[in-house]
């Protein structure tokens, strides 16, 4: 048991890591670098969602902001690309932490209201700014490495955000079992009583938040680099914030690897309808309606379901009848 | 000074809009604690399905109210019944938030493919024209659609008020356990709520069909006004809402007529985050709004 819970992810990484060598064209390394990526952007995500409970569905105002920052930086600046991602993430974060210290303040719909206001604001700034931005007919990054072609280019990107998913999914790990992270946990079962319990709720819930907005910030910096071109209106859509959330409910979000279970599925299947189905707009339908089907019916997550049945239920699955039949004589 | 003027005007026009638009999300956060994303998208499917109608048959706009009103009715009560009535009531909020999301993208991903993602609008004859008072002028479509969201409010507020099922209504707003313990087959009246909230947005939609060009995209717009408007409100506060809303469209239209549209847009947000900072359970919230 022990073997199998420790050498399976083990096993997974090393099929990660050998992926791009694996698959037989650069197209494929490119849609697998586009599904790490979402990876560990649900996985930063769910440092907030997970812990918490705090739905975010704005958490693209981060990706983009950290898109936008790196690509502003390396071109209006002329800063290295490495310093212009490490310090543009920095930036965003400090940003989350004067918004985080607003919004905490709500709980539930209203703070889930908040974060889509806080990336439609975004949205607005950045198509509004035109001197600075380059509005809304998009902003020009040039490549980092302008020795590679594009699949190299692809295949470089798949390694980075594999590296990032790797320190999203340990600080996961590492929060998970602090003394921060029974806090926060604590704040997700109950708020009031954990507050009253001497659980430092704002100072938590902002930290939290700032964290989860540092690593998707991360990812859009990244994103700036590989993709070279950066369009607002995807950057600040609200459908990559609903794909990191999607994703961490299919996948589990009590679960450190819950969200990039859901990734695995979600992003190779997003990928899959835009091939199969062409520019319409039916992978919209197919997504609101994956996420109505997984709210209804499996709001916990794959893993959730998996862990369950493995373990079995904590109290037996009888009926009051049965029950009253062993304690009577 | 006139400019100014203009913009209080049109504000105002706008703001009794908003407030018809506002309204329905009232009524489903107080019947079910929901935040229903999803109600802007069903604004734009009654648009379009008012465009349908007006260009098939080439009637006016408002006669497709009678068949959108009750259809609208029915889908509400059928997202309450089959759909959020279904949720686990521990963590509803969030969960009716995802719920309702999704029902939002469903929509405009089908809009989208039916009617592809280019603009449509209504334009009739006699919306064209504006009316001049004392050197402001108000266009005629924004004055039909003042009235028509005024009209509207002024029913739905009778029928709350007046009507037994709007007693019913209220108790299951108040206090459901309550109401049911009197009589009130609260889960029954819940769906009817919703009933009358999306037909809140079928008549929306055909004044927004109206007044506005629209895209299958444009509910994210409405979706970030409406919930600001809501927010700084108070969520479930009716009352709340409606003054929220013209104060709202009033700021928006002295912004758009002095600074431009980007501002006037981002006035929202800037109110939503000052209203948190200052009270966050909204302006007029009162007991329900401060859980959420």
């Amino acid at each position: 048991m022990r073997i199998a819970s420790r050498g399976l992810p083990l096993l997974l990484a090393a099929l990660a890591i050998a992926y791009p060598w694996l698959v037989p064209n650069y197209y494929l390394v490119y849609a697998g670098a586009l599904t790490v990526m979402y990876a560990a952007m649900a996985t930063s995500w769910n440092l907030l969602g997970g812990f918490t409970g705090y739905v975010s569905l704005g958490h693209s105002a981060f990706f983009g902001l950290g898109a936008y920052g790196t690509g502003l930086l390396v071109t209006r600046l002329g800063v290295p690309w490495v310093v212009a991602l490490v310090v543009s993430a920095v930036l965003v974060t400090a940003f989350a932490a004067g918004v985080g210290v607003a919004a905490v303040r709500v709980r539930g719909a209203s703070f889930v209201i908040v974060s889509i206001a806080l990336v439609s604001m975004m949205n607005l700034v950045v198509q509004g700014w035109r001197s600075l931005t380059g509005g809304s007919t998009g902003l020009q990054v040039p490549s980092p490495f302008p020795g590679l072609h594009r699949g190299q280019t692809h295949m470089v990107f798949f390694y980075a955000f594999l590296a990032l998913l790797a320190l999203a999914l340990l600080v996961w790990w590492y929060v998970s079992r602090s003394r921060f992270g029974a806090g926060l946990r604590a704040i997700r079962e109950d708020e009031d009583k954990a507050e009253s319990l001497g659980v430092p709720t704002g100072a938590y819930k902002v930290t939290a938040f700032c964290l989860s907005a540092l690593f998707v910030a991360l990812a859009g910096g990244l994103y700036a680099l590989w993709f070279g071109s950066l369009d607002p209106i995807f950057v600040f859509s609200i459908l990559i914030g609903s794909y990191m959330v999607l994703m961490s409910l299919l996948g589990g979000v009590r679960h450190l690897f819950g969200p990039l279970l859901g990734a695995l599925i979600v992003a190779p299947a997003g990928e899959y309808f835009l091939i199969a189905l062409g520019e319409t707009q039916i992978h919209l339908t197919a997504t609101g309606l994956v996420l109505v089907l997984v709210v209804l019916f499996m709001p916990d997550g794959i893993l959730a379901r998996l862990t369950r049945r493995r373990a079995g239920p904590s109290i037996p699955d009888q009926s009051a009848d049965q029950r009253l039949q062993e304690v009577t004589p | 000074m006139s400019l100014i003027l203009q913009g209080l005007a049109l504000g105002v026009l706008t703001g009794g809009l908003y407030a018809l638009l506002a309204s329905g999300l009232s009524l489903y956060f107080g019947v079910m604690r929901v935040v229903m994303v999803a109600h802007p998208a069903f604004l734009f499917l009654a648009a379009y399905l008012t465009y349908t109608v007006h260009t098939a048959f080439g009637v006016d706009p408002f006669l497709a109210l009678p068949v959108t009103v009750p259809v609208f009715f029915v889908l509400g009560v059928a997202v309450q019944r089959l759909l959020v009535a279904r949720l686990a009531p521990d963590n509803l909020a969030m969960m009716s938030v995802l719920l309702t999301f999704g029902l939002a993208l469903t929509i405009e991903g089908l809009l989208g493919t039916f009617y592809t993602g280019s603009y449509r609008s209504i334009s009739m004859e006699y919306a064209t024209r504006s009316l001049t008072v004392g050197g402001v002028s108000l266009p005629y479509d924004r004055i039909i659609a003042f009235a028509v969201a005024a009209l509207t409010l002024g029913v739905l507020f009778a029928v709350l008020v007046k009507s037994r099922f709007g007693r019913a209504l209220r108790a299951t707003i108040q206090h459901p356990e309550a109401a049911r313990l009197v009589g009130i087959p609260t889960e029954r009246v819940a769906g009817y709520g919703f009933g009358v909230g999306l037909a809140t947005a079928a008549v929306g939609g055909t004044v927004l069909a109206l007044i506005t060009p629209f895209f299958p995209a444009s509910h994210w717009v409405w979706i970030g006004k409406l919930m600001a408007i809501i927010v700084v409100g108070g969520l479930g506060s009716v009352v709340g809402a409606a003054l929220a809303a013209v104060l709202l469209g009033v700021v928006e239209g002295v912004v758009l007529v002095t600074v431009d549209a980007t501002w006037a847009t981002m006035m929202f947000y800037v109110f939503v985050f000052l209203t948190l900072l200052a009270r966050p359970q909204g302006f007029f919230g009162g007991r329900l709004a401060h859980r959420f």
